[in-house]
């Protein structure tokens, strides 16, 4: 089922969560609403499920107006932050329960259900629980019960809202990799929220960040990543080194001098950052202050000479040993090839039309 | 480092002393104003022997005074949990305007007196009441009668379920109700398979309470009773009209089974708070 | 835009119970302790007043507030000792004394008045021996505070209990670090922090037992003048068929009633509040 938004708002009391969002989810696309708390994205999740009511704005399903049907006329399976499992029933009766609330003309015969019920309990891997109580059960475990109810109604949308929230590092990662692997078979359009910039590249097909209630950028995992639209989308997902007034002065990598004001941000991220133990052009003297080495990759936490901004940089292992390795004091150049730059939420680097081969930056002058 | 420990165990016998000098003046408190008069009802009612403890309460208006006791508790817990599981739904389920307003009036009849609770309702339907002449009309009767019992009955165990079941399903919240929606329930299955069975303690809670409250009014239910024996008379009225009458040993009687509820009622209260958590 | 007139509701019933709610609430309660004001005000000004002024009304409005003041304060010293006792230490039977403790709630007011009445009585179990003292209790204002601290004490006890059960000991510990002595933490950190709840529960306490009749009857004596509680009055009046005179009296009453109400709830909700943010 395709998913239309048009301008929805919402607003709890003085506070506007959503604003206007315009959204367009196809058939069977895997979408993660990614934001910082606050931002909306559950409230969004929330419309889209029928559990709040917009203020304005529209919510169309396979291009249907559905903005004022009920939540139960939505059939939309619906996955809790906290599961939200009945307490008092056992797995089973948890998970048969959408089956067996249904008018009777539609409902399945019992053994239908016993059948749907195990069906399910072995595609979330819980075969021989299903006499349980959700308190008897691990988070993870819980975690999948919910999914299972959610799915035994056969719902067209799949939503979930902070799926791995609760859980532990470890079995977090399990799941993922896990409902992953669901949508690929079962292909019902599912959105998730969540705050976790790594679950929302890993998992979706499409990435929707948010901020204050708007929609910031949607758009592949890898596109976003590469190519942020706006300041926020930049320093939310992954890492980055901002360089504001003073540190831009000096940069000039389009041989143009260019005023920079204070309302302009520099990004660039810690990857894109070329060290070399010599000078080459457009780059800054740096002094290293720490390394961190994580597995493949080495970070290291350097200092620039000329304006004393604190930056990270992040090399692969390989060519960090090309390097010699480095250790505390050490100077380097540090080159910012592919500096962003914004004025609010403008981006500015189209505005210098000469290609970044035109470097004018010299070593004695950054010195002085 | 001598002085040291002697000190510390001097601070420590200290304690232990302050200790049960609390315990004692706490227990003897509660002996004196808990124990001692309930041992009192028991004995007085045994004074005169066995025998005569049970000719008291088998006798005629005795019997009439439990069964209206029981008959008006029947009426008035039920009608009044409907309306807890009611008033509580839209409480803790809903934001409106005005929500502690409408709490505090639900509070009302825990404030008001209970012989003012009684002299309400005089006013409106005695007599001289506002409905009186209309009453008298058509020959309806509900002061000095059972249905005035019933009504004062209601008005002061008005708020026990209700008050019970606000704080227990704000702390539940929504979200079980909001997940049988979205699996396809009606708003009827929904609060009988997914709501009821959370609070069923709650709401059991609160009709024990509601229940003891209902059958040992006395105040507003001895103003609109006009206490004629045999027939408006419920078992707290009885016990009254035999003291007064110095029959001690029958009131103590019929007040030792009021006891008695009410020793069952802490007992079953206790039983629902360990099995409700 | 056709929901922009509707606020949206998600779980169903609101019509249904908000609407089932005020009903039942103004048929039983609110219709009702309207027209006791309306009777109350078909007496001029004039006797109205002359009414709530006169001698023996005010003399019993002293004597009940008099004696549910004292009472409330003698519960709230023993409910707050109890509550303690209850929380902080372990002794044999502490489970049956816990469920003890709201007998008052539960037991009738008129079993608690001939009780009470029996043993404080010049010639009962505890009377006799203040008989000896040359102490009356039963049928003085002492025996009516004797029947309202019984009536009342649960209160404060239900009320504190939480806030200790609550109390982190870190806070103590804390306090007995930067050198406080027992005395001094329990000044500056425990009653403090139970200060609300203690007054919370006087309040509870002193409201009940400005409208109490059942336990109060029988061991006041009735006598106008000395040990005539309003309630008592305001019977009186009825059987005298006076009711715009109890309608007078029991409508200065409910105002008492109400501004303590209102107070308490007020109170609970701000603390609640404070509670949430903090």
């Amino acid at each position: 089922m395709s998913i239309v938004l048009k301008g929805l708002s919402k607003t709890f009391g003085q506070f506007p969560a959503v604003k206007k969002v315009e959204l367009e989810i196809p058939t069977g696309d895997f979408v993660a609403l990614l934001g910082p708390s606050g931002s909306g994205k559950t409230t969004l999740l929330r419309l889209i499920a029928g559990l709040e009511g917009p203020n304005s704005g529209e919510i169309l399903f396979n291009g249907e107006d559905f903005t004022a049907k009920s939540v139960k006329e939505r059939k939309v399976g619906f996955v809790f932050q906290h599961y939200a499992l009945f307490k008092h029933m056992t797995i089973f009766d948890n998970i048969a329960f959408g089956l067996k609330v249904r008018p009777r003309k539609h409902r399945p015969s019992k053994e239908a259900i016993n059948s749907k019920v195990e069906e399910l309990l072995k595609l979330v891997q819980l075969e021989g629980l299903g006499e349980r109580y959700p308190s008897q059960l691990s988070g993870g475990q819980r975690q999948r019960v919910a999914l299972a109810r959610a799915l035994a109604v056969e719902p067209e949308v799949l939503l979930l809202d902070e799926p791995f929230g609760a859980l532990d590092a470890k079995v977090r990662q399990e799941l993922r990799g896990w409902l992953r692997e669901l949508h690929q078979k079962l292909n019902i359009t599912t959105v998730f929220v969540t705050h976790d910039q790594e679950e929302a590249m890993e998992m979706a097909d499409t990435v929707v960040v948010m901020n204050n209630g708007r929609i910031e950028q949607t758009g592949s995992p890898e596109n976003v990543y590469e190519n942020p639209v706006t300041p926020f989308v930049y320093s939310f997902l992954g890492r980055v080194n901002e360089f504001r007034g003073n540190s831009l002065e000096n940069y000039t990598p389009y041989g143009v001098d260019k005023p920079f004001s204070d309302k302009e941000v520099g990004y660039i991220r810690p990857h894109e950052i070329g060290l070399s133990r010599t000078f080459v052009n457009n780059s800054y003297p740096a002094e290293v202050s720490h390394v961190n080495k994580v597995g493949a990759a080495v970070r290291i936490e350097l200092r620039r000479l000329d304006t004393d901004d604190l930056f990270e940089a992040e090399l692969s292992a390989e060519k960090y040993n090309i390097m010699g390795g480095l250790k505390r004091g050490d100077q380097l150049f540090a080159e910012f090839q592919n500096l962003v730059i914004f004025n609010g939420n403008t981006l500015r680097n189209s505005e210098f039309e000469l290609p970044p081969s035109n470097l004018v930056l010299r070593p004695e002058e950054v010195r002085s | 480092m001598k002085s040291e420990l002697v000190s510390r165990q001097k601070k420590q016998s200290t304690a232990s002393i302050t200790k049960w000098v609390l315990i004692g003046s706490a227990l003897s408190f509660l002996g004196i104003f808990i124990l001692v008069p309930l041992i009192a009802v028991f004995t007085e009612a045994l004074k005169k022997g066995v025998e005569l403890y049970f000719l008291a309460l088998t006798e005629p208006e005795a019997l009439s005074a439990i069964k209206l006791t029981m008959i008006t508790a029947a009426i008035a817990v039920p009608l009044n949990t409907l309306f807890g599981l009611i008033a509580a739904w839209a409480i803790t389920k809903f934001e409106f305007k005005g929500k502690n307003m409408l709490i505090t009036l639900i509070d009302i009849p825990f404030a008001v007196s209970p012989v003012i609770a009684g002299l309400v309702f005089v006013l409106l339907f005695g007599a001289q009441g506002v409905f009186g002449p209309l009453l008298a009309a058509y020959n309806i009767k509900i002061i000095f009668a059972v249905p005035g019992i019933v009504i004062a009955t209601i008005f002061i165990t008005f708020p026990f379920v209700v008050r019970e079941l606000i704080p227990i399903m704000q702390e539940q919240g929504s979200e079980e109700e909001l997940a049988a929606l979205t699996l396809g329930a009606s708003g009827w299955q929904m609060f009988r398979k997914v709501t009821l069975p959370n609070i069923k303690w709650g709401v059991l809670y609160g009709v024990i309470l509601c229940n003891a409250r209902a059958m040992g009014e006395f105040g507003a239910v001895s103003v609109v009773s006009g206490h004629i024996r045999g027939l408006t008379n419920t078992l707290p009225l009885h016990v009254e009209i035999l003291y007064n009458e110095y029959n001690f040993t029958a009131a103590f009687a019929c007040a030792s089974l009021l006891a008695i509820l009410a020793l069952f009622t802490l007992f079953l209260k206790t039983i629902v708070e360990k099995a409700g958590g | 835009m056709k929901i922009n007139n509707k606020k949206h509701r998600v779980l169903p019933g609101f019509g249904l119970s908000m609407g089932y709610t005020i009903i039942y609430l103004s048929l039983i309660v609110l219709i009702p302790v309207t027209i006791l004001f309306l009777k109350a005000s078909t007496m001029s000004l004039a006797d109205f007043w002359e009414t709530i002024t006169n001698e023996r009304v005010i003399a019993s409005f002293k004597v009940t507030f008099l004696t549910s003041f004292i009472a409330a304060l003698v519960n709230a010293v023993f409910g707050a000792l109890i509550a303690w006792v209850l929380v902080r230490y372990d002794f044999f039977g502490k489970k049956v004394v816990d469920a003890l403790v709201d007998l008052p709630f539960a037991l009738p007011t008129a079993v608690a008045g001939i009780a009470l009445t029996s043993i404080y009585a010049p010639n009962g179990w505890f009377g006799q021996y203040f008989e000896l003292l040359g102490v009356k209790i039963a049928f003085t204002q002492w025996g009516i505070i004797v029947a309202l601290t019984f009536i009342g004490f649960p209160f404060v006890v239900r009320s504190v209990q939480p806030v200790l059960q609550d109390m982190d000991f870190q806070y103590e510990e804390a306090a007995r670090t930067l050198g406080a002595n027992s005395i001094q933490t329990f000044l500056k950190i425990i009653f403090p922090a139970i200060l609300p709840a203690l007054l919370t529960g006087f309040a509870l306490a002193f409201a009940r037992a400005l409208g109490e009749y059942g336990s109060v009857v029988f061991i006041s004596g009735n006598m106008p003048m000395k040990t005539e509680i309003v309630p008592l009055l305001i019977i009186t009046k009825l059987e005298q068929f006076d009711y715009a005179g109890a309608a007078a009296i029991a409508s200065v009453m409910l105002l008492c009633s109400f501004f303590l109400l209102f107070a308490i709830n007020y109170w609970q909700w701000r603390s609640a509040k404070k509670h949430q943010a903090g």
